[in-house]
């Protein structure tokens, strides 16, 4: 069962400049079979190709909001999980020792090779959902659990930083910095 | 009269009084005045009794959970107890195998884990509206590409040159059920916005095994048009109660034509509400790559659409009569039509190249060079921004 609930002609058009992606066509032919304008619905785009916003906090805060993705470690009496926070409060992957699918294997799930699964499980999903950076606000003491988990989602292909987002330069600006979705 | 003498500054600004500015005018003080995030919560507020989905997949498979529990209890027991597992574990080389951690979360946690992804990337939002469902059928998608596998999960990158032939798609089904299976692109479409094409429908596959289905659309591989960025490719898997009849929307040809492959989700299950009910879900992202300009031009026979992000332009303030404090160079060409200067900056490139010589060599010490003793100071700007390559020199 479908339900429709948009009452009609009520809906005000609004292009939200922060979730879709609103093209124009560079091309000046009059009778081409695609039209001037296309829109990309997909929610994670602008954040791809670097051109969403980040919500900036306050700049005294710290660590600050300024993020897509953050990476969230919470580590109870029992388990380790580990998560992805997106910055509207959505919580995509979660990675935990509580699951059965990790437990089964483990001795403990607090020792250092918990903290090492959490880790690679954690980067394989990531890679699986298209999230291939995150903010991290930790800091690992050397040699620690702590330290193999972040360790193993680097070498799991995650990166543990952001890039910065493209503001496109005013014509009077100095400088023009390069566009992320032309060079990667 | 008592509300003005309440408020203090509707008071004095009623009055015409002049008053000096402090922290009590402004307003409620901000332990308890509403913060942004508390007004934005309030303004975003979407009423659960109106803006509720509605579960239109499979129930949830039945479990017995008490034995599952007792034996995962046990087998825990069985683990604590094992004094090799124990020792492997305190030196940190106990094995862990990656393959069978995604094989049994296949069988617990996935159905709830994908649809999570799905909701993040707004999977049923733009294709079934208000309803979703839980993915409990799983279904293995993977590419040939150089002989190598590309596997679909929920939202990887696969680039068009590596989706080019039709996937393999597997999945467990009982033998005598039917299934459909569709890919569309929600993301794509280049004439109208809000729909979908569809890439690739089979329908009445019996007990999972593709082949043998009826192809309604044949497949046809992503395309995103250059500088539209990622667009998501979704596959759905639906159960079919009975056989259904595709042959008012068979378009089973080897030319792809475009307008007929405009599709929306929400309609063909609305249609076939009764008969389909979605089991199964993957899906990737695509992103333009130069493989995709042979295809524009062979098997779609168009020229290739280019798109560039359109970013909102920036504020200019209204222009003055006697602006005051401003450069007067600077501030004019805000004003300009930038067409103009376009044409301007394009004139003087031409002007300096030569069809047949090399190019002038960059100035070593662009700062260094003299300027005319009679030049003025804002051509002297102009001049050093050229020689620096600063500001609009860049664009053309």
């Amino acid at each position: 069962m479908l339900i429709d609930r948009t009452p009609k002609g009520l809906l005000p058009k609004i292009i939200n400049s922060n979730i879709i992606l609103r093209c124009r066509s560079t091309s000046t032919e009059d009778s081409a079979p695609y039209a001037q304008y296309v829109f990309n619905r997909n929610p994670r785009n602008l954040e791809k190709m670097r051109i969403a916003y980040k919500p900036a906090g306050y700049h005294l805060e710290k660590p600050g909001h300024e993020f897509w993705h953050k990476l969230q470690i919470t580590i109870s009496k029992r388990h380790v999980t580990a998560s992805v926070l997106h910055h509207t409060g959505m919580v995509p992957i979660q990675v935990s020792t509580a699951e059965w699918a990790i437990r089964k294997q483990l001795y403990s799930t607090l020792d250092k090779v918990a903290y090492t699964t959490i880790g690679k499980v954690l980067a394989q999903r990531c890679l699986e959902s298209g999230i291939s950076e995150m903010m991290n606000t930790y800091e690992a003491i050397p040699g620690s659990k702590f330290e193999a988990l972040l360790s193993n989602i680097l070498e799991g292909g995650v990166r543990l930083e952001e890039y910065p987002r493209y503001k496109l330069p005013n014509p009077w600006d100095i400088e023009r910095p390069e566009k992320p979705w032309e060079h990667y | 009269m008592s509300r003005l003498l309440k408020n203090h500054y509707l008071f004095l600004n009623t009055m015409c009084v002049r008053f000096r500015s402090s922290r009590k005018n402004l307003g409620k003080p901000p332990g308890v005045a509403k913060t942004l995030k508390e007004r934005l919560e309030e303004i975003n507020f979407k009423d659960p009794k109106v803006y509720f989905k509605v579960d239109i997949g499979l129930p949830m498979p039945q479990r017995d959970k008490k034995n599952e529990t007792i034996k995962r209890i046990e087998y825990i027991k069985k683990i604590k107890t094992n004094a090799e597992l124990e020792k492997l574990s305190r030196n940190n080389t106990l094995p862990v195998s990656l393959d069978e951690i995604s094989n049994e979360w296949s069988k617990t946690n996935a159905p709830l884990h994908i649809k999570k992804v799905a909701e993040y990337y707004g999977v049923f939002e733009h294709l079934f509206g208000d309803a979703d469902f839980t993915p409990y059928i799983q279904i293995n998608i993977s590419y040939d590409h150089d002989s190598k596998k590309v596997p679909v999960y929920r939202g990887n990158i696969i680039k068009p040159n590596e989706a080019m032939n039709n996937p393999e798609v597997n999945f467990e089904a009982p033998e005598k059920t039917l299934w459909t299976l569709s890919l569309t692109n929600p993301d794509g479409h280049l004439n109208q916005e809000n729909s979908e094409y569809i890439h690739w429908l089979v329908g009445n596959i019996p007990g999972g095994d593709i082949s043998k289905g009826e192809t309604i659309f044949n497949y046809l591989q992503p395309f995103p048009a250059k500088g539209t960025g990622y667009q998501r490719m979704v596959f759905i898997l639906y159960q079919q109660s009975s056989e259904i009849n595709f042959s008012s929307i068979n378009c089973n040809s080897e030319k792809f034509d475009l307008n007929k492959r405009t599709f929306s989700t929400y309609e063909f299950y609305r249609s076939k509400e009764d008969i389909l009910t979605p089991a199964g879900l993957a899906f990737y992202q695509t992103d333009w790559d130069n493989s995709l300009t042979n295809f524009y031009h062979d098997k779609l026979s168009m020229s290739e659409p280019i798109y560039e992000y359109d970013f909102p332009a920036p504020y200019i303030k209204p222009q003055k009569w006697f602006p005051l404090k401003e450069p007067f160079n600077l501030y004019m060409d805000k004003y300009r039509d930038e067409k103009q200067i376009a044409k301007e900056f394009l004139m003087k490139k031409l002007q300096k190249t030569h069809p047949f010589q090399k190019p002038e060599p960059p100035l070593k010490y662009p700062n260094a060079v003299p300027f005319k003793k009679s030049t003025p100071s804002w051509l002297k700007l102009e001049i050093k921004k050229e020689r620096l390559r600063w500001g609009r020199v860049n664009d053309y």
